[in-house]
């Protein structure tokens, strides 16, 4: 088992008093807890932080901490013989379980017991974050978890356990969107519900589309005269080319819809994607191409900038 | 090799409808803080004139969220939770038009 110094995480001595280890908690709750941080890495602190917050707020769990002795951060250790929550036997591996496990079961118990020995115990809630390609999201996925779970051995000693759980996407997810897979949770004891999984859904940017919702936007650069004639252009699509009609007339920043080309969602739901016409420019022209471009300065007597006169 | 079956993640959206009881068991609030955060506009259930409630899939990462603030940050009184609720939502709806404006053109 590795240790964990719980009272560095809060930044405290190890005499602190309760009322200065709740104090250094909540300052860095409020710098790092995930609903309210944007700072990269918050919720591995933070995570770090509560897990010894839990144990340091509670007398007694606080009490069984200390008792373990002081030993460097992430080295191995065992809980020195007649622990209080050691199973006896000297055989016993510690390898797979979690300090933060040890410290579960100890003021539940001694508290007297406000919870019925046999009451059902709905299972825990997991939550994953989960890193999707635009490709990904668009089709629906399936992907695989590696978690390591919490579960009971014979002796009723939390161990880490590894496990798979196998969840299918579906289509049409967007960035940041929440998504819950039921009964992948915890366990339930007891004839309690088993917790649920939830998902935080990221969705990584494309370099040619960006969602709004259902809907997709992408930039289309035409040429001038693709602009000012109109052209059929051939496009991508997150679900293949096509060729988009560009009316005459065209201006930057008009949007050019594709009916039903956005994302799309089992329930028939589905999104536009638009196309953003942008004016390109030839940087490189050749002399041919300069008079032409002379000549119809010369023949033209639009003004873009009518609008600007006083 | 054991085969893991693969189950369905279920979008959490404006679809769906659950009872306060079911919110209850979700969220890990009891249901007089439900009724707090109905109240101070934090918890829209779907029909608020219907004699019982029923709520949108979305309502479970709200009251997920209150039960995580109360927990986390010991607030004990559930209105100081809606306030920092409305605010939460406040700021991610300014986001979510900030995103939009992005995608619809970067001019």
């Amino acid at each position: 088992m590795k240790y964990k110094d719980y009272y560095a995480a809060l930044g405290v001595e190890r005499t602190a008093k309760p009322a200065d280890i709740k104090a250094a908690y909540r300052k860095l709750a409020r710098k790092y807890h995930p609903d309210v941080s944007k700072e990269t890495g918050a919720e591995e602190k933070f995570k770090e932080v509560a897990e010894a917050y839990e144990t340091l707020k509670d007398p007694e769990k606080r009490a069984a901490y200390d008792e373990l002795g002081r030993h460097a951060p992430g080295d191995e250790f065992r809980p020195p013989p007649g622990w209080r929550q050691s199973p006896g036997e000297p055989s016993f591996s510690f390898d797979d379980v979690d300090l933060a496990d040890l410290f579960a079961g100890i003021s539940g118990r001694t508290r007297g017991g406000r919870r019925a020995p046999n009451a059902p115990m709905p299972g825990q809630d997991f939550e994953a974050a989960v890193r999707l390609t635009f490709d990904q999201a668009y089709k629906g996925t399936e992907i695989e978890l590696d978690m390591a779970v919490a579960e009971p051995d014979e002796n009723g000693f939390l161990r880490r356990v590894p496990r798979k759980i196998r969840v299918r996407v579906p289509k049409g997810v967007t960035d940041g969107q929440k998504l819950r897979v039921p009964g992948k949770g915890g366990k339930g004891a007891n004839g309690g519900r088993d917790g649920d999984l939830y998902l935080d859904i990221e969705v990584q940017s494309h370099p040619l589309y960006r969602a709004e919702g259902l809907d997709l936007y992408m930039d289309l650069p035409l040429a001038p005269w693709e602009a000012v004639l109109g052209a059929s252009v051939d496009v991508p699509t997150p679900a293949g080319r096509v060729t988009l009609k560009v009316p005459p007339g065209t201006h930057a920043g008009q949007k050019l819809r594709l009916a039903g080309r956005g994302l799309s969602r089992a329930d028939g739901s589905s999104g536009h994607l638009y196309a953003v016409a942008q004016i390109a420019v030839p940087t490189v022209i050749d002399d041919r191409q300069r008079a032409l471009f002379a000549q119809l300065k010369e023949a033209s007597a639009f003004d873009p900038r009518a609008h600007m006169v006083d | 090799m054991v085969k893991i079956e693969s189950s369905a993640a279920l979008f959490l959206d404006e679809s769906g409808a659950m009872s306060i009881a079911q919110l209850v068991e979700q969220s890990g609030l009891s249901e007089a803080e439900l009724q707090v955060l109905v109240d101070c506009g934090a918890l829209e259930p779907r029909d608020e004139a219907a004699g019982s409630w029923r709520f949108s899939s979305r309502c479970i990462v709200t009251a997920r969220t209150a039960r995580r603030l109360r927990d986390d940050f010991a607030l004990d009184d559930v209105h100081a939770v809606a306030i920092v609720l409305r605010f939460m939502q406040r700021i991610e709806a300014l986001e979510r038009q900030l995103r939009d404006l992005e995608a619809r053109g970067r001019h």
